[in-house]
């Protein structure tokens, strides 16, 4: 049995089409990628699936239960982990936890082992007993997770998990993740970050204006591109002005700076290496380091949705 | 679905409406416009009418439980549920394996427990500082016990509206409670009222949550005891089920 399986979905707000007939189907055990930028029907489509809004059009089951029919039985094993940290901020981490498995239904005594246990795990045990108002950004996102996992979900729902968060967050949220799929757990996990997408997902789906753009592991999507290829060279004069002289040449698709090496996407990188060398004794501008580079999940992104590619790494976020 | 299953379930929803009102009676219950809408307010309400009549206090007693009944059990959720739609905390509940009723039955019951721990107060005082007597101990109870409910539901139902905004809902909520005041003989007698007002005070709850709370301490009833429970029981009823449609047709 799918772990999700969606058919046909559609979902109008007036005007809009946010969801235009997606389907696609998870499986069990697996960490399921759901890709694309703002606005492209990622939230929309978790919120359909646990059941908080009805499709106009088309179905979805949870381990073979209809979520519209069925809603209750379908949502009992599936933890959410909302796109806002909607946790309460006028009581306690512990209480927040308490009240998350009452609604569940999960007894006192595994609801307090499991609280204590996920609280540690979060980081967040010694701040049991603190009002969650006073928390930061990173730990209220943690507790979110706590409090989605209390009932030992078997089908966890992560909408935009780390987005924004600290280096430490991050870790923390990417080895609960990494020992909840050893233990066989479903992850269906909306991004927008396309290396988290890459780093951990068996399947990514590309979402883009309500529509699937492709479905298929991070692998093969990028040899779907394998045509788009780049090198990446370090300049000891910055890079500023190679960019500038190198840009122009036929064989060079596209350049720009990403943090202090200059990328330049070409079918040929050979050709393109030796005219950097050749660029590099001209100019007196030696090359530090020069690396060829296949097409990355971003490329794939980019090139389906024709996203425009922001102008550096810096801008992004 | 055999009938194991659906104890388990029915298990389940009900320990998912009290962990909703403890947390609600956590967060709200001192939140100072909930204190001022379920107390201050009646207490001003009860000083006007007290002071354009030559009626001795007490008497006004048993109109100002119901009033305050009223006001302080429709109080909590009109607050409560649209800050938890801005911090979207509301959808916590909104995707929990539990029933839309369980929900608003949550709700309700912060609301609920509310307005009876608030109607001790008037109750009190009419008892030691004006010598009131209560004749039907258990007609004051059931009174107070099904007005509290009817109107604790109708204000999860008005919640319903969906805004993040409080003042929405109690202005729409005010538009409501204000005029049944007048309607519905707590301060002013059903009998001194035009016809129409008469005719009005059918459709108010608060006519027969207030009779019976009148009877219980000896005042003349409008009607009998019995068709107040059945009318405040279905007024319940009705509210609950329109509570229900509004939050799954507001679900988007
Ligand atoms: N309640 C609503 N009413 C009207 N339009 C809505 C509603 N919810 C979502 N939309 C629209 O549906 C589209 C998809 O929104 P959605 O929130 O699913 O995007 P997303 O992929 O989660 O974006 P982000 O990365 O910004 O979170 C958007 O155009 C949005 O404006
Ligand atoms: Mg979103």
């Amino acid at each position: 049995m799918h772990a999700i399986e969606v058919n046909g979905l559609e979902k109008r707000f007036g005007e809009i089409l946010a969801l235009d007939h997606v389907s696609f189907t998870v499986e069990t055990g697996e960490v399921f990628g759901y890709l694309g930028p703002n606005g492209a029907g990622k939230t929309t489509t978790i919120r359909i699936l646990t059941g908080i809004t009805a499709p106009t059009g088309g179905s979805a089951t949870i381990f073979g239960w209809d979520i519209v029919r069925d809603t209750t039985q379908a949502r009992r094993k599936m933890g959410i982990v909302y796109e806002t940290s909607n946790v309460y901020d006028d009581i306690t981490a512990w209480q927040n936890m308490m009240f998350a498995g009452e609604l569940y239904h999960v007894g006192r005594i595994d609801r307090e082992e499991r609280g204590k246990e996920l609280l540690e795990i979060f980081g967040l045990w010694d701040r049991r007993a603190s009002r969650v108002k006073g928390f930061s950004k990173g730990m209220k996102r943690r507790l979110t997770l706590a409090m989605g996992l209390i009932h030992d979900p078997t089908l966890l729902f992560l909408d935009e998990p780390t987005s924004g968060l600290d280096v430490q967050s991050n870790l923390i949220i990417r080895e609960v993740l990494q020992s909840l799929t050893e233990r066989g757990v479903t992850v269906f996990l909306t991004t927008h970050n396309i290396e988290e997408a890459n780093q951990t997902c068996d399947r990514v789906a590309i979402i883009n204006r309500g529509k699937i753009a492709a479905i298929d592991s991070p692998e093969r999507l990028k040899k779907t591109i394998q045509s788009v290829q780049s090198v990446e060279v370090a300049f000891e004069g910055g890079g500023a002005r190679a960019l500038s002289e190198l840009a122009g040449l036929p064989m060079v698709s596209e350049a720009r700076k990403v943090g202090d090496k200059v990328r330049f996407y070409t079918e040929d990188p050979g050709g393109l290496l030796r005219e950097i060398v050749s660029y590099a004794d001209s100019h007196q501008d030696r090359v530090v380091s020069a690396t060829t580079l296949g097409p990355t999940l971003e490329d794939v992104f980019i090139r389906l949705t024709g996203v425009q590619r922001p102008k550096s790494r810096e801008e992004e976020q | 679905m055999n009938a194991g299953f659906d104890r388990k379930q029915l298990a389940a929803e009900a320990v998912a409406a009290w962990a909703i009102a403890k947390k609600d009676m956590i967060i709200y219950y001192l939140k100072p416009n909930i204190v001022i809408a379920g107390l201050l307010f009646p207490l001003f309400m009860f000083l006007a009418f007290a002071a354009g009549k030559n009626v001795p206090l007490g008497a006004l007693i048993p109109g100002l439980i119901s009033v305050t009944i009223l006001f302080s059990s429709s109080s909590i959720e009109p607050v409560s549920i649209p800050i938890e739609r801005r911090t979207k905390t509301f959808e916590r509940l909104l995707s929990a394996p539990v029933s839309l009723h369980a929900i608003v039955v949550g709700e309700s019951l912060s609301g609920f427990l509310y307005s009876l721990g608030i109607a001790l107060v008037p109750l009190t005082v009419g008892i030691v500082a004006f010598g009131d007597t209560i004749s039907s101990p258990i007609m004051l109870m059931g009174g107070m016990l099904l007005s509290a409910l009817c109107f604790s539901t109708m204000g999860t139902l008005f919640a319903a509206y969906p805004t993040e905004s409080p003042g929405d809902i109690m202005s729409m909520l005010n538009l409501v409670r204000l005029p049944l005041i007048f309607v519905s003989g707590t301060f002013i007698p059903l009998d001194a009222m035009p016809p129409i007002g008469t005719a009005i005070a059918y459709f108010s709850p608060l006519t027969y949550g207030n009779d019976l709370i009148q009877s219980a301490y000896g005042h003349p009833a409008s009607f009998n005891p019995l068709a107040d429970v059945a009318m405040l029981v279905i007024f319940f009823v009705i509210f609950q089920l329109i509570a229900n449609r509004l939050y799954a047709h507001f679900n988007d």
